[in-house]
């Protein structure tokens, strides 16, 4: 129950997007990814769940199912939340006959409820709040008993109660399942809620790897800059 | 040498023939990727890897919602057609002969061509636009995350629908067809039901109606799949699925058309 990626590179077109980056995910350990918006974050996650080829690298993770919560939840829109959460037991080939539609409905009550939701089984995702949404993506994250959970920016565009409530299902899902998680952020507060170790990018490279609190100690230039969301510092916002 | 290049890249015969050739090879690439994704639905359809229930829900959208204005179509196609064709040949003393002249028309070739255009503008479109949204909303990639293959998930459903529903709209739309064939030559020319009628069955060959119901199900898997894989293939946002939509409706005409033309040269040169 880990994730590894070692000498990983990834080009789109002409342009690096990753450039020969490493990490390890222990398993019960979360990782916060940081940087700015276009350094490849999305990318880094859509490696690791196979969604794109990378170059080259290697990306070992240990057996079991990787979950996906994407950024703006991609819950299928023509299902209700019920039938979001089950679609993997519905139509996954090798999951497919394994559970009754009795057992499936539990299931999707257990999952519910982990991520505090209640009753809204037949509503359809275009009838929920944005938070409420994030949440049923987790739910159907989850359904399978992942043993590694990728979060794509899980708070980003929420209030500050939202976010913290989303912010505690991150570390309750860990807790439950033990599982290696990477959490893409730019946020502070999902950062020290959630992290136990924190990567920044910046030009597809790796320019700080520590914890929350080396982080917020801004003792290099690039931390500081980032916490202080300084315009002035080794990271320039390059328009062509 | 290097100003000369930069010259030539700017006249217009290098624009006119880089712009070709980009064509093309979009053109070649679209065509790949359909036949790709084509191959693989008929894998699955021949392993009866199907998913039932997905199944009935398609084939009620493809065949149900779009039946009244389908026969509608069909229906005028005929009055337009039926008004020209009785008054001249009662004219000519071929009155005889209206009913089987309109009953080769509309089983051979109108049914089929006209229904096609009807359910491209209101399924095909609709899938494309569905199925793109679906990719620009990461919809796609969450299945795959989920470890199911959406050619299996989406395509399957849409392309076996589209197989088994456009034959029976192009009977039905037939059958309106030559009926409102009669009705439009009695009141346009005159011409009794009694001479439609009995012309009717010299035209109507059991070949014919084979070949029809082949065309159909050839129609309906290429407006399907042709949809499917543009809307699989959208890029971008909103504009990204406008996009997509509006090739899927594109390719769909031109590809029903040139089925068309090579089942009539195959069947009736
Ligand atoms: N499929 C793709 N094709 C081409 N370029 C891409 C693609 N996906 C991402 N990119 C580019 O790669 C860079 C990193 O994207 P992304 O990983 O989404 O950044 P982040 O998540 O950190 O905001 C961006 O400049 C983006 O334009
Ligand atoms: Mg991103």
């Amino acid at each position: 129950m880990s994730i590894e990626v070692k000498n990983l590179i990834k080009t789109f077109e002409d342009k690096r997007v990753i450039d020969n980056i490493s990490f390890k995910v222990e398993n019960g350990e979360t990782l916060a990814v940081v940087g700015f918006s276009g350094s490849g974050k999305s990318t880094i996650l859509k490696l690791i769940c196979g969604l794109l080829e990378p170059d080259s690298g290697e990306i070992n993770a240990s057996e079991g199912d990787i979950a996906m919560v994407f950024q703006y939840s991609a819950l299928f829109d023509s299902l209700n939340v019920a039938d979001n959460i089950a679609f993997a037991l519905r139509e996954r080939k090798d999951l497919r006959n394994k559970y009754t539609e009795k057992e499936i409905k539990n299931i999707i009550q257990e999952k519910l409820e982990l991520v505090g939701l209640k009753g809204i089984e037949q509503k359809f995702p275009s009838e929920l709040s944005g938070g409420m949404q994030k949440r049923v993506s987790f739910a159907r994250a989850i359904v399978t008993e992942p043993n590694s959970i990728l979060y794509d920016e899980p708070t980003s565009g929420l209030d500050p109660i939202s976010s913290t409530l989303i912010e505690d299902y991150i570390v309750r899902l860990k807790e439950e399942t033990n599982a290696a998680s990477i959490v893409v952020t730019h946020q502070m507060s999902t950062i020290t809620r959630t992290a136990d170790r924190v990567i920044m990018l910046y030009n597809g490279k790796i320019v700080f790897e520590g914890t929350p609190q080396e982080m917020l100690a801004q003792n290099t230039p690039y931390t500081k800059q980032f916490v202080t969301a300084s315009l002035e510092g080794p990271m320039q916002m390059i328009t062509e | 040498m290097g100003s000369l290049q930069k010259y030539y890249r700017q006249s217009a015969t290098y624009k006119i023939f880089s712009g070709m050739f980009q064509e093309l090879a979009t053109f070649l690439d679209t065509l790949g990727k359909i036949s790709e994704n084509g191959y693989h639905v008929f894998k699955y359809i021949l392993k009866r890897e199907i998913n039932s229930k997905e199944l009935i829900y398609q084939c009620d959208r493809f065949g149900i919602s779009s039946l009244p204005i389908t026969l509608s179509i069909v229906g005028m196609t005929s009055i337009i057609v039926a008004s020209q064709v009785a008054l001249e040949m009662v004219k000519q003393g071929g009155g005889n002969f209206v009913g089987l002249l309109m009953t080769i028309l509309i089983v051979r070739e109108l049914g089929a061509i006209m229904s096609g255009f009807a359910i491209i503008s209101m399924i095909g479109s609709s899938i494309a636009s569905e199925i793109a949204t679906m990719r620009v909303t990461e919809q796609i990639d969450a299945i795959k995350v989920l470890k199911v293959d959406p050619i299996q998930y989406l395509f399957v459903p849409r392309i076996l629908s589209g197989m088994i529903m456009m034959p029976l709209i192009v009977i039905v739309a037939s059958v309106i067809g030559v009926l409102t064939g009669a009705v439009t030559a009695k009141l346009s020319s005159g011409l009794g039901y009694r001479a439609y009628f009995d012309s009717m069955w010299l035209g109507l060959y059991m070949k014919d109606l084979g070949v029809s119901i082949l065309k159909s199900i050839c129609f309906g898997g290429t407006i399907a799949l042709v949809s499917c894989s543009f809307g699989y293939h959208a890029k971008g946002g909103a504009k990204g699925v406008g996009e997509a939509t509006t090739k899927a409706v594109v390719w769909s005409f031109v590809s029903i058309v040139i089925i068309d033309m090579l089942f009539a040269i195959a069947f009736f040169f």
